[in-house]
């Protein structure tokens, strides 16, 4: 019964109650299962900025052998969580907007939202200032991979996408389309 | 008397069992009981033990060995119980057929096989052993002809026992030595005197005339049984060799000798009723019919007992015997139905009283209501009571069941239900709890170990503690809220999410259980609900309801064996929910940020 906390291969560090058995099952009390997916979405939010993973699929919960089986499985104690139960959490964390489903119109797939968009636009904003590539166009590759490792290296197109509409909201941004793809340009940001 | 004239005198000194035919059976035996020779005591039997068998009651004299006797159950037409008072002893009265002395007007027209010799039929030439009821050994036990069916010339040569004379013996045994047999001529073995060939070596005996008068006599063993209807001569040997002590009783049986006989039986150490009961049953059982002959069939047609008796043996006499005891239900059944008419008759008119006083009542009060109603109108007829008297039948009426539709439900019969469900409710705390008042612990109580016990089962066994007057489940489900007035430790009807209701003692409430929950879980670990039901002595359904609600209210959490990730699981039973303390309530987060 005494709960404690582990350190995967990975460096993170599990809460305590992951390697409680009931964690991994659905709980049929609403209180009860309401605390528990609450822990959940915690678990996945900070595994997935700790991994910076960005997606989280039903699938992952059916086969091992992929990025999140460190938290879908625990292996010392036995236990998996079904791939129904993590179809609920997803579900509940996109009710709670901290995870959306991508793409839209399906519920297999989520893009987890462990900076919200806003925050997203924030950092895409200040990394386009500290690399000093205001006012110039970028291609949504030059974002995604640029030369020098940034924070937002592999962020995913429709993620990214929001963050600029957020930022053209406050006319810091501007979306362009360009002959191969998108494009964007960074303002200096003035309210 | 009736005692002197029924009844043989039978060897006191050897056990009853010694002393049944092969087809008798010893049923019961009663010690401690006199006998009364009709209506006076009879001083020579008021100490003794009393054996009732298939064929035969025996009674035993305890001192005075010697006044033992055995009487056939055939003679006896009725039976009486009398259960006693104060110092009087309960008594069993025996009324004896007044015709069983008839035969023995013409002792020689009826044929009296002594039963303690073998003798060979006449038609198939099978030896017919020895011990068998003076009934069945009248005819042969292979072919079933009677026996001296058929003339025979040899007869009165070969079989000692078919001359009457030897029978006045048979019944003097207890005044004979034992006989020490018959020696043989060639081998010198000492055969049993109703031998008529050694047992050795198979040569013929001699057979000295003087004692072939008592070889019969010389058994003392079982069979020294009575060859019933020559009974008076059988009084005047024994009267010959008995007289000084018996002489003034025997006087007066003789004074009567021609009226109805009845022998009281007076139990001074109980054990009445009992005996009472297998007396009936023998009596019922005819154990001395079975085989044919009986002395009531006898005594009837004695003038053909041969036709009589090749009619009861053989396949004739096997469907014969079907057709009287099909005959015999027939009438049983006819009875039965009768009496059954006879009480839907009286039942009807029962009814009918009881809806014309309906009607009466109804009638009175409406035209009482209306002329009162007209005086004032303002709180209308429903404010009216009606006559205390009416009331009373009605209320009456409804409790013998013959409530009318019509028939409002009066306060004062809702009164009476009131008072009726609080007397169920009485009851049922007794069926539950058990009955301590009174006659010390005489019913345990069906929650006497068992705190929680379900509603289904909970009627059931009070219908069948009841027996009679079932209760219906609807009146039962009124009586459960009075239940806890008339309990101590009070027990509550609960009801699961499920719909399923329960009895339950005060340690099965929901808090008491869910803290009992706990404190079981935080000690040995995860449980299923296959341990908690074995841990709280409770079935596993309901242990299950019990668990569901507590996890309702948040105290446990499951861990399905479904989200193993090998196997069904690790040392329990797959698929099955294991119940933790909820982990989740009071967690704070300790993972990384």
């Amino acid at each position: 019964m005494a709960l404690s906390t582990h350190t995967t291969t990975t460096g993170f560090l599990l809460p305590s109650i992951h390697s409680a058995p009931p964690f991994f099952t659905q709980q049929p009390n609403p209180t009860t299962q309401s605390i528990a997916s609450e822990q959940w979405i915690r678990l996945i939010l900070s595994y997935a900025r700790h991994r910076r993973l960005f997606t989280l699929r039903v699938e992952d919960a059916e086969t091992a052998g992929n990025d999140w089986d460190e938290v879908l499985r625990n292996e010392r104690i036995n236990r998996r969580v079904l791939p129904s139960y993590l179809s609920a959490i997803i579900a509940s964390m996109a009710a709670k907007n901290v995870a959306a489903y991508e793409p839209p119109k399906q519920n297999r797939s989520a893009l987890l939202y462990w900076r919200l968009p806003e925050e997203w636009a924030e950092v895409l904003h200040e990394w386009a200032i500290s690399t000093g590539q205001l006012n110039t166009i970028l291609t949504f590759y030059d974002i995604t991979d640029p030369p020098i490792e940034s924070p937002l290296t592999n962020i995913p197109l429709p993620l990214l996408r929001k963050a600029i509409t957020i930022l053209a909201k406050t006319n810091r941004a501007q979306l362009i389309g360009v002959a191969d793809g998108e494009g964007v340009r960074f303002f200096a940001g003035s309210k | 008397m009736a005692l002197y004239r029924y009844t043989r005198p039978v060897d006191g000194t050897i056990p009853v069992q010694a002393l049944l035919y092969n087809d008798e059976e010893l049923l019961a035996s009663q010690e401690g009981v006199g006998v009364y020779n009709g209506l006076q005591k009879s001083p020579a039997h008021q100490s003794g033990t009393v054996h009732v068998t298939t064929h035969r009651l025996f009674y035993i004299d305890r001192k005075r060995t010697r006044n033992s006797f055995a009487l056939d159950l055939g003679y006896v037409t009725q039976t009486e119980y009398y259960a006693g008072l104060f110092k009087s002893s309960p008594k069993v009265t025996l009324h004896l057929a007044s015709s069983a002395t008839s035969s023995t007007s013409n002792p020689s027209s009826s044929f009296n096989p002594s039963t303690s010799s073998t003798w060979e039929c006449d038609v198939c030439a099978y030896r017919n052993p020895p011990g068998l009821s003076p009934a069945a050994a009248r005819i042969c036990g292979l072919c079933g002809v009677p026996r001296g069916s058929v003339p025979s010339s040899s007869s009165a040569s070969s079989t000692p026992p078919s001359a009457p004379s030897p029978l006045s013996a048979a019944t003097i045994t207890m005044h004979h030595d034992p006989e020490e047999g018959i020696p043989c001529p060639a081998c010198t073995f000492l055969n049993h005197p109703s031998l008529r060939t050694c047992e050795i070596c198979g040569g013929s005996l001699p057979r000295p005339a003087r004692r072939r008068q008592h070889s019969t006599a010389a058994s003392k063993s079982a069979p020294s049984s009575r060859p019933g209807s020559l009974y008076n001569s059988d009084l005047d040997a024994d009267d010959d060799e008995d007289g000084e002590e018996d002489g003034e009783e025997e006087g007066g049986g003789r004074g009567e000798g021609g009226e109805v006989g009845m022998i009281k039986i007076s139990f001074r150490k109980g054990g009445d009723k009992p005996f009472y009961n297998v007396l009936k049953r023998s009596l019922k059982g005819k154990g001395w019919e079975i085989k044919g002959y009986t002395s009531r069939t006898q005594t009837g047609n004695s003038s053909e007992p041969e036709r009589n008796t090749i009619g009861r043996s053989g396949i004739s006499g096997i469907l014969r015997t079907v057709e009287t005891s099909a005959q015999g239900r027939e009438s049983n059944m006819k009875d039965a139905l009768s009496d059954l008419e006879a009480l839907m008759v009286k039942a009807g008119d029962m009814v009918r009283l009881a809806a014309e006083l309906n009607e009466r009542l109804t009638a009175m009060s409406s035209s009482a209501a209306g002329t009162v109603s007209s005086a004032y109108s303002a709180p209308g007829r429903t404010g009216l009571p009606e006559p205390e008297e009416a009331t009373f039948i009605r209320s009456s009426l409804s409790q013998l069941g013959l409530q009318m539709t019509n028939a409002p439900v009066t306060l004062d019969m809702m009164k009476d239900e009131r008072k009726w469900y609080e007397g169920l409710a009485r009851e049922l705390a007794g069926v539950l709890q058990g009955s301590n008042d009174g006659r010390g612990k005489e019913a345990a109580g069906m929650m006497k170990h068992r705190g929680i016990i379900a509603l289904d089962e909970v009627w059931g066994g009070w219908n069948r503690a009841r027996g009679v007057a079932l209760i219906p489940p609807q009146t039962f489900l009124l009586t459960l809220p009075l239940l806890p007035a008339h309990t101590s430790p009070p027990i509550n009807q609960r009801t699961f999410a499920s719909g399923l209701s329960v009895l339950h003692t005060p340690p099965y409430t929901a808090a008491a259980f869910a803290s009992r929950l706990s404190g079981l879980i935080t000690l040995s670990g995860p449980m299923t609900t296959m341990g908690i039901s074995e841990e709280e002595r409770l079935t596993v359904a309901l242990a299950g309801e019990m668990v569901a609600a507590v996890e309702t209210d948040g105290g446990v959490c499951r861990d399905d064996a479904g989200c193993f990730i090998t196997g069904g699981g690790v040392g329990f039973g797959g698929g099955e929910v294991r119940w933790w303390l909820n982990v989740f309530s009071g967690y704070v987060w300790d993972g990384q940020e």
